[in-house]
């Protein structure tokens, strides 16, 4: 329910804003009265989203109040999945992991895309060529270079070990994928370098949209660096901070794809995120309506994190 | 050097000529080091994506064996030719890595096409609130819908389908693209438009002959984006495909991570991911100034 005030709440002000103009002034003549076509242009791309987002999310609602299985009858059951939940260590222990896993993430990817942002900010030689070499890691894709982690992370073999080793920070038979504490290590550390270039994108854009004038004006003042950026850059750029942070928060809730492949979960089931608790309990389980009230809740977490950073956007503003 | 911006700053008006020489040579030495800085922290994401490279042509032996200057004396192409042979026909799953990106990628941009074109310049009733659910789809996490839409699927028959997984990352495509698209619409000249209305061009006549080329910006980044999301994609791919002959490269790569075809052969495994890294690097670099266009679009949006 939650989510559905939050994500009306914005598409709703924008439409408001684009239709108000029109009705006011006479329509202008570059806009078509022809409604027909309007709706025959708009329509594939509304039933394609109907068909693959819109209909899955009551549908999935619907689910979570059965007791569906992957194959035969079902029965409605109320708010049994649910009650369930409470109960349910599996799932609740994979929200703690991935709050904790969140909290380690967010902070060191805003930090290190904030200092990357202010090297490829300036309109200097290289900067562009900076950009695209850092951004790199985020085009190749969490998947592909969990898979060379992998390999990297094994003992004795993988250069990991081998390097560390050198600065006698690991012994190289460290097997960093079997103990909890080491796998989250080598997890959220390459997330980090995975996920701080879309900051950097994300920030440099908006620091290079800061007029110049501000920056000349502190320099004539005779205004320190750091000074600088606390009362220009940072102030100016929160519209960027908010919406990195939202993107690699909700991002740091959805993880799958790292944790099935570098530790599918475990050791035990000590790394398990809240996605790959779902996929287990739908797809290896095949209890497809408690996996799906899994699911709802977790629409309604993220939902509830993007209107709290939305809010705090929007009452920044004012 | 030191002195040199010292000397720049007490150098009285007159000695315009050689205030200048002295800025340069001040502002050539910032420009160094921020070169060698640059390069430095460059080289934290790069090395290791090159090193990966590298280590996948080094035989098999070699990447199961500790790190040595002597394991790099006979690079070759051996787990290549190994993965791409024999009963692994990793061949197959690149195919339909490309097969599903490339459905993907046209029928979104084609699709965001139309509805750009529709939401920026008709007027008609409901466009304001199926703007709305379009932008409102953008927020549900594809991740959380995941069963439904398995069940779903599978009444339309699109499970084990290359065509319905490229319909699926679509719908998660489409928000962006149409959102693109509009903005795209929205910057056309009216003079154009009035001018193509005068001359009593139709609807599809003004796109095709009179936007297009306007709009093609937007078209590359819509394609581009769903083209990257759709290569690298990997949780819907392993749900709603369950026959190997139809999996994508990335879920294949769970294969040969766990020596479902015999004993893990992880020089087998960097050379897939290798092939898997390769097409998003070349369609990247080759069209990043689409790419950080629609980034900077969505950031400035908010």
């Amino acid at each position: 329910m939650a989510k559905t005030e939050v994500t009306s709440s914005t598409p709703a002000t924008e439409a408001a804003e684009t239709r108000r103009p029109r009705r006011a002034a006479p329509m202008p003549s570059h806009v078509r009265r022809d409604a027909r076509t309007g709706m025959l242009l708009v329509s594939p791309a509304l039933l394609i989203v109907s068909v693959f987002t819109l209909f899955p999310l009551a549908f999935g609602v619907y689910i979570s109040l059965t007791n569906w299985p992957l194959v035969g009858s079902y029965q409605f059951i109320g708010f049994a999945n649910y009650t369930s939940l409470i109960h349910n260590t599996l799932f609740l222990q994979s929200i703690v992991f991935t709050l904790k896993y969140t909290a380690i993430v967010t902070l060191p990817i805003l930090i290190v895309g904030y200092a990357l942002a202010l090297l490829v900010r300036a309109n200097r030689p290289g900067a562009t060529v900076f950009r695209t070499l850092v951004f790199l890691p985020f085009i190749v894709g969490l998947t592909t270079e969990s898979y060379m982690a992998v390999v990297e992370l094994q003992p004795t073999s993988g250069t990991a070990n081998f390097v560390l080793a050198r600065f006698g920070i690991v012994k190289d038979t460290t097997a960093w994928l079997v103990h909890t504490g080491l796998a989250v290590t080598a997890v959220c550390t390459l997330v980090v370098w995975f996920a701080a270039g879309l900051t950097m994108m994300l920030l440099m854009a908006g620091m290079q949209s800061i007029p110049q004038e501000l920056y000349e004006s502190a320099r004539v003042d005779g205004a320190s660096w750091w000074s600088t950026e606390r009362s220009i850059t940072i102030p100016l750029l929160r519209r960027a901070i908010v919406l990195s942070l939202i993107i690699s928060v909700v991002g740091s809730f959805l993880a799958f794809n790292q944790f099935y492949i570098m530790t599918q979960g475990g050791p035990g089931t000590s790394t398990t995120p809240v996605v790959l608790s779902i996929v287990n309990t739908g797809f290896s389980s095949f209890n497809i309506g408690l996996a799906s009230a899994m699911s709802v809740v977790l629409i309604i977490v993220v939902g509830l994190i993007s209107f709290a950073q939305f809010h705090f956007l929007q009452r920044g503003d004012r | 050097m030191t002195s040199v911006p010292n000397s720049a700053m007490a150098a009285p008006r007159g000695g315009a000529a050689r205030r200048d020489r002295a800025r340069n040579t001040r502002h050539r030495g910032a420009l160094a080091w921020y070169l060698i800085a640059g390069a430095c922290v460059s080289a934290v994401f790069v090395v290791p994506l090159a090193w990966e490279v590298l280590r996948s042509l080094q035989p098999e032996s070699a990447v199961t064996n500790a790190p040595s200057a002597q394991s790099f004396s006979h690079l070759g192409f051996g787990n290549y030719q190994a993965l791409l042979s024999g009963q692994d026909d990793i061949i197959r799953n690149v195919v339909n890595s490309l097969i599903v990106a490339v459905i993907t990628a046209l029928v979104t941009a084609l699709v965001a096409l139309l509805a750009g074109y529709g939401f920026a310049l008709f007027r008609f009733r409901g466009s304001g609130v199926a703007f709305a659910l379009v932008l409102l789809s953008f927020m549900v996490p594809f991740q959380a819908v995941l069963t439904p839409l398995f069940v779903e699927m599978h009444y339309l028959h699109l499970l084990n389908s290359l065509i319905g997984l490229g319909l699926f990352y679509t719908a998660f495509n489409l928000p962006f693209g149409v959102y693109v698209m509009r903005n795209s619409f929205l910057q056309v000249p009216r003079d154009l438009l009035d001018a193509a209305r005068v001359d009593g061009a139709t609807v599809m006549r003004t796109l095709v002959f009179v936007l297009r080329p306007l709009v093609l910006p937007g078209i590359a980044t819509t394609a581009l984006y769903a083209f990257l999301f759709s290569w690298t994609e990997f949780l819907a791919a392993l749900i709603f495909l369950t026959n190997d002959g139809l999996f994508t490269l990335p879920v294949a790569l769970i294969n040969v991570e766990s020596g479902n075809y015999g004993a893990v052969n992880y020089g087998l495994l960097l050379s897939g991911a290798v092939i898997a890294m390769i097409p998003c690097i070349v369609v990247y670099v080759s069209l990043q100034r689409f790419y950080v266009r629609g980034l900077v679009s969505g950031a400035l949006k908010g």
